[in-house]
C-alpha cells in the first residue's frame, strides 16, 4: 500500500482544517497601537523575514556610504576621555546623517593594542583613516532603498530616506523622482503621516508648488489619529506636516487656515514653538517683511532640528524591528 | 612518508564525503545563491553590484563555515563510535598521524565544497556584471587557510567533547571571535592593567578568523589588494595556529583509551 | 623470542558511570612463534582488554606485554601485528578493495603489489565478486571477511583475532579454519579470542581461560582433550573393577558397566576382565565436553 498519498493527503487535510481555524486565532490586521508594520510582521513569519530583510539592508547602506569601513558610535567611556568622532559634520535637512560622534570598528593602530594582528586587520578590512570623512555618493545606495521597499513595502523609513536621497540632487527629474517613490510608498502605507509629510515637504520646500503640497499636508492632519498613540517616527512625521501645512497656508496667503491649523497642530504638539508662533503671532507676521524672514529661518532650523529627530527616529523605527542595532543605527541616521 | 599516510587517509575521508553526498548539500546551498540573484535580478534593480558582491561574500562565509564545522565535527567521534578506529590505530601509524591525515581530509572536503560555492557565486556576480578582480583571488585564498583554521579548531574540539558540543562551540567561536575581539579593543582603554593584560591574552589564543576574511574590502569599490606581506603572514598564522590545534588535539588523543 | 608476552598486566579504567573497573588484574602469559592459542573466558573476563593492550588501544595500567620483544603498541610491533576487531563497521561508502588499500596504504605497501594482494586477499575470503561493492550494502558475515582479509594484509607474524567468527555461516567457519591453519604452516602465530568452543578445539595448539582478569587455566589443547576424554566398558559376570573405575554398577542380567578417565585403567579392567573369562559386550570411548570443563572450571574460580 503506497503510504506517499496517504501522508499528502493528511498534511494538506491538516493545513486545510489550520486554515479553518485561522480566522479564530489570527491577530486583528489594525489593532490598536500597532502600526501596519507591526501588525504586518505580528501575523505572518514572511512578514518577520521580510522585516528582517529590509533590516538588514537599512544597516548596509550606511556601509556602503562609507565604502564598507564599518563605523560605530563613541562609547560613554571614550566620550568621556575626550575622545573624538571622525565624522564630517554633515547639517541640513538633505543630510544622510551626522556622524560627529563616530569612530571606525577596526581602530587606528595608535588605539589599537593588537600589534601586528592590529595592523593586519587594517590591511585585510575595509579600513582607512576617517577623520572629516566624506561619503559615497548616496545615489549608490538608492537601489538598495528600491529593494527594501519591494522586499517590505511597510518599511517606511525605505520609502522617506530613499527620498531624501533623491532629494538631495536638485534637478527636477531626481526630485520628480523621489515624489514618485513617496506616493508609491503612500499606496502601500496610506496612513503613514511620515510618507504624507515628506511628500508635502517635497513639493513645498524643493518645488516650491505649495498648492500641491497642501492635499498631502492635510490628509496627513486629518488622519484621525492622536500623538500619543503613534510611534515616534510617525509623531514627528506628523508634526513635520502640521509645520509644512502653516508655512504652505503662509506662502498661499491662506493666514485664516494656517492660524487654524495651527491651532490644531497645537492640540496634538501643545509645547511646539513654531506652531505656537504661527497661532499667535497670525496677523503680526503677514504685515512685516523682518518677521517673513524670522519664521522662514525659523521653520529651517526646525527642519534642521526634525531632521536630526527624523533620523534619530530612524532608529526608532528600526527599534521596532532589531533591538540590537537600535542604539547604533539611531545615532547614526 | 608521513605525507603519503596522511594522503591515505584524507583520501578516504574525501571519497566518504563525495560518495554520502554531502556535496547535495552543497550543491542546494549554491542554488539557493543562484536563485537569490535571479530574485535580484527579477526586482530589475540597477545598480546592485557592491550589493550583490556584499550579499555573494556574506553567504559564502557563512555556508562555507557551516560546512567546515559540521564536515569535521563528526570526523574523530564517528570513527570511535563505528569502531572504524581500531583497523586504523593497528597499523604502523601513530595517532598524530591519524589526527593529522584525518584534518586534511576534512580540510579538502570543505575546500572542495568552497570551490563549488564560489564557482557558483561567480557565475552569480558575472551574470549582475560584477567585474573580476585580482583581491577576488586573494579573497578566495585567505577564505580556505580561514576555513583551514576552523577545521582544525573543530577537530581538537571534537576530541574533547561531543560532536554536537564541538560543533556549538566551534559556531561560537566562528563567529564570536571577531565580535570579542571587538569588544576588547574597544574596552582596552579604559580597562585597568591588570584587566589589559588579560585582554592581550585572549586575543592572543583566539582564532582571529576575522582576519582571514576580506569581503568587506571585495565588496566594495576601489580597494586595493591586500599586500603580499600580510598574506604571508597570514598563511604562516593559519599553519601555525592549526598546527597547534593539532598538537592540543593530539595531547588529549595519545594516551586516550579508545 | 616469544611473539607474545604479558607480564603482571593490569588494566583499569573508568566507566562510563564513574565506577573504577580493573579489568585485567596480574596476567601473565605467553604464546611461543608458530603456535594457535585460544584466549577465552566470560563475558567481561577482560579478554577485550588484554587484546586492547596488545594492540596499544590501551595503556596497561601497571606490568607489560610486548610483541617479539617489543613494546605492545609501538610502531615495530604493529608493522608485525594483524589485527581484526571484535566489531567493526568499515566505512560504509568505500568498497572492501578501496578499504584495503587504505588500509594497505597505512600498512606501508604501495602500488602494484597492494593492489594484488589486496585483491588476492578479498578472493581469499569469498569476497571475489563483492570487492566492488560499497560496505553499506554488505552482509554482516561480508564484512567479517573484509575484516579478515585487512588483518592479513602484509603477511603478519602474528595474528590478533577478537571473535574472528562472529557473523560467519559454518562455511565461512570452515574457509576461516583452513585459511588459518594455511598461515600458521607458513609460521604465522595466531592468538584469539572466542565464544566459540568448537571453533577453539579445532583450531588450537592451546588455550589461556581469563576469568576476573586472572589467568585461571593454560593448556595444551591435546593434553585437555585426553584428560577430558572417558571409556566405558560392558562385560558380563562378577569381575570387580572398582579399583580401576569412576564408575562401576550392575545393569542386571550379571552384566556390569565400568566408566575410566584414561586409557591405562581401561586396559588394565580389559586384561582383568580377559583373564576371568568373562565375555567383554561393548567397549566406547568417549570425548569430553570442553563446554562443561569451561563451566566447571569458571564455577571453581567464581
Amino acid at each position: 500500500m503506497k503510504t506517499a498519498p496517504i501522508a499528502i493527503g493528511l498534511l494538506a487535510g491538516s493545513g486545510l482544517f489550520a486554515s479553518a481555524l485561522r480566522s479564530e486565532v489570527e491577530v486583528p490586521k489594525h489593532h490598536a497601537g500597532l502600526n501596519a508594520h507591526e501588525t504586518h510582521a505580528s501575523a505572518t513569519l514572511l512578514g518577520q523575514f521580510r522585516t528582517s530583510v529590509s533590516s538588514w539592508l537599512w544597516l548596509r547602506t550606511d556601509l556602503y556610504l562609507h565604502n564598507g569601513v564599518e563605523m560605530r558610535q563613541l562609547t560613554e567611556a571614550e566620550r568621556k576621555r575626550g575622545i573624538a568622532g571622525v565624522g564630517n559634520g554633515e547639517h541640513g535637512q538633505d543630510a544622510l546623517h551626522d556622524d560627529s560622534s563616530i569612530v571606525t570598528v577596526v581602530p587606528s593602530k595608535e588605539r589599537d593594542f593588537r600589534g601586528v594582528f592590529g595592523d593586519i586587520e587594517r590591511a585585510t578590512k575595509a579600513y582607512m583613516r576617517m577623520e572629516g570623512h566624506s561619503h559615497n555618493d548616496p545615489k549608490s545606495a538608492l537601489p538598495l532603498f528600491r529593494l527594501m521597499t519591494w522586499i517590505d513595502p511597510q518599511f517606511i523609513p525605505g520609502w522617506t530616506t530613499g527620498a531624501t536621497v533623491l532629494g538631495r540632487e536638485r534637478s527636477d527629474a531626481a526630485l520628480d523622482m523621489g515624489i514618485e517613490l513617496l506616493k508609491e510608498g503612500l499606496e502601500h502605507n496610506p496612513n503613514s503621516p511620515s510618507i504624507l509629510s515628506e511628500l508635502g515637504r517635497f513639493y513645498a520646500s524643493k518645488k516650491r508648488d505649495f498648492a500641491k503640497a497642501l492635499p498631502y499636508l492635510r490628509r496627513a492632519a486629518d488622519l484621525p489619529v492622536r500623538a500619543d498613540q503613534l510611534d515616534e517616527v510617525e509623531a514627528d512625521g506628523l508634526l513635520s506636516a502640521y509645520r509644512w501645512l502653516c508655512l504652505s497656508y503662509r506662502e498661499l496667503g491662506r493666514s485664516g487656515d494656517m492660524y487654524r491649523a495651527a491651532q490644531r497642530g497645537l492640540g496634538l504638539f501643545p509645547d511646539d514653538p513654531l506652531l505656537l508662533r504661527c497661532a499667535a503671532d497670525t496677523p503680526y507676521i503677514f504685515t512685516e517683511k523682518g518677521q517673513r524672514e524670522w519664521i522662514e529661518q525659523s521653520i529651517s532650523e526646525s527642519e534642521d532640528h526634525e531632521h536630526h529627530g527624523h533620523d534619530h527616529d530612524h532608529g526608532h523605527e528600526h527599534h521596532d524591528h532589531d533591538h540590537d542595532h537600535d542604539h547604533d543605527h539611531g545615532h547614526k541616521h | 612518508m608521513k605525507l603519503r599516510v596522511w594522503w591515505a587517509l584524507a583520501r578516504g575521508v574525501l571519497l566518504e564525503s563525495l560518495r554520502r553526498k554531502d556535496l547535495w548539500v552543497v550543491a542546494i546551498l549554491g542554488m539557493i545563491i543562484m536563485a537569490a540573484s535571479g530574485a535580484l535580478g527579477f526586482f530589475g534593480v540597477e545598480g546592485l553590484q557592491t550589493f550583490a558582491k556584499d550579499l555573494g561574500v556574506t553567504v559564502l562565509g557563512l555556508f562555507s563555515t557551516v560546512i567546515a564545522i559540521l564536515t569535521t565535527s563528526r570526523l574523530l567521534p564517528d570513527e570511535i563510535k563505528n569502531r572504524t578506529l581500531y583497523p586504523l590505530l593497528a597499523r604502523p601509524i601513530s595517532r598524530f598521524d591519524l589526527l593529522a591525515g584525518k584534518l586534511m581530509g576534512a580540510i579538502l572536503a570543505t575546500w572542495l565544497a568552497f570551490v563549488i560555492l564560489l564557482a557558483l557565486t561567480s557565475v552569480a556576480l558575472l551574470m549582475f556584471g560584477v567585474r573580476f578582480e585580482v583581491i577576488m583571488v586573494q579573497y578566495a585564498l585567505l577564505k580556505m587557510v580561514g576555513l583551514g583554521v576552523l577545521c582544525a579548531v573543530t577537530l581538537t574540539l571534537s576530541a574533547f567533547m561531543t560532536p554536537s558540543a564541538a560543533a556549538t562551540l566551534s559556531f561560537v567561536v566562528a563567529f564570536g571571535s571577531s565580535m570579542i575581539v571587538r569588544g576588547l579593543t574597544m574596552a582596552y582603554e579604559t580597562s585597568s592593567p591588570a584587566m589589559q593584560w588579560f585582554f592581550k591574552f585572549i586575543n592572543s589564543i583566539l582564532p582571529q578568523f576575522g582576519l582571514f576574511d576580506i569581503g568587506p574590502r571585495v565588496a566594495n569599490e576601489n580597494w586595493a589588494p591586500v599586500p603580499l606581506w600580510v598574506v604571508g603572514g597570514l598563511l604562516a598564522y593559519g599553519v601555525a595556529y592549526a598546527g597547534g590545534m593539532l598538537l592540543l588535539a593530539w595531547s588529549k588523543f595519545r594516551s586516550q583509551a579508545v | 623470542m616469544q611473539a607474545i608476552v604479558t607480564e603482571d598486566l593490569h588494566v583499569r579504567y573508568r566507566a562510563k558511570n564513574g565506577q573504577n573497573v580493573h579489568a585485567v588484574q596480574g596476567l601473565s602469559f605467553e604464546v611461543n612463534p608458530g603456535e594457535i592459542v585460544g584466549f577465552l573466558g566470560p563475558n567481561g573476563a577482560g579478554k577485550s582488554s588484554t587484546l586492547k593492550c596488545l594492540m596499544g588501544f590501551v595503556q596497561p595500567s601497571a606490568g607489560s606485554c610486548s610483541v617479539f620483544g617489543l613494546a605492545a603498541g609501538s610502531l615495530e610491533a604493529k608493522r608485525r601485528i594483524g589485527y581484526l576487531p571484535e566489531v567493526a563497521l568499515y566505512y560504509p561508502y568505500l568498497t572492501p578493495l578501496e578499504t584495503l588499500t587504505l588500509y594497505g596504504e597505512l600498512q606501508g605497501l604501495r602500488g602494484s603489489r597492494l593492489k594484488r594482494a589486496a585483491t588476492d586477499l578479498l578472493e581469499q575470503v569469498g569476497l571475489g565478486q563483492a570487492m566492488n561493492k560499497l560496505n553499506r550494502s554488505l552482509s554482516k558475515g561480508m564484512l567479517q571477511r573484509v575484516g579478515i582479509a585487512q588483518s592479513l594484509l602484509g603477511d603478519p607474524e602474528v595474528l590478533v583475532l577478537d571473535e574472528m567468527t562472529s557473523g560467519l555461516d559454518p562455511i565461512g567457519r570452515k574457509e576461516l579454519r583452513e585459511l588459518l591453519k594455511a598461515r600458521q604452516a607458513q609460521g604465522t602465530t595466531l592468538f584469539f579470542s572466542s565464544h566459540e568452543l568448537s571453533e577453539v578445539e579445532m583450531l588450537c595448539d592451546r588455550i589461556l581461560l581469563i576469568h576476573q582478569g586472572k589467568l585461571i587455566e593454560e593448556r595444551p589443547i591435546q593434553a585437555l582433550k585426553d584428560e577430558l576424554r572417558q571409556f566405558e566398558i560392558t562385560y558380563q559376570g562378577a569381575v570387580s573393577l572398582v579399583d580401576l573405575a569412576l564408575e562401576w554398577n550392575e545393569l542386571g542380567d550379571n552384566t556390569y558397566r565400568a566408566r575410566f578417565s584414561d586409557k591405562q585403567n581401561l586396559l588394565k579392567a580389559l586384561d582383568r576382565v580377559q583373564r576371568e573369562g568373562r565375555a567383554v559386550v561393548d567397549v566406547v570411548a568417549q570425548e569430553g565436553s570442553l563446554e562443561e570443563f569451561f563451566v566447571e572450571t569458571i564455577g571453581r574460580a567464581a
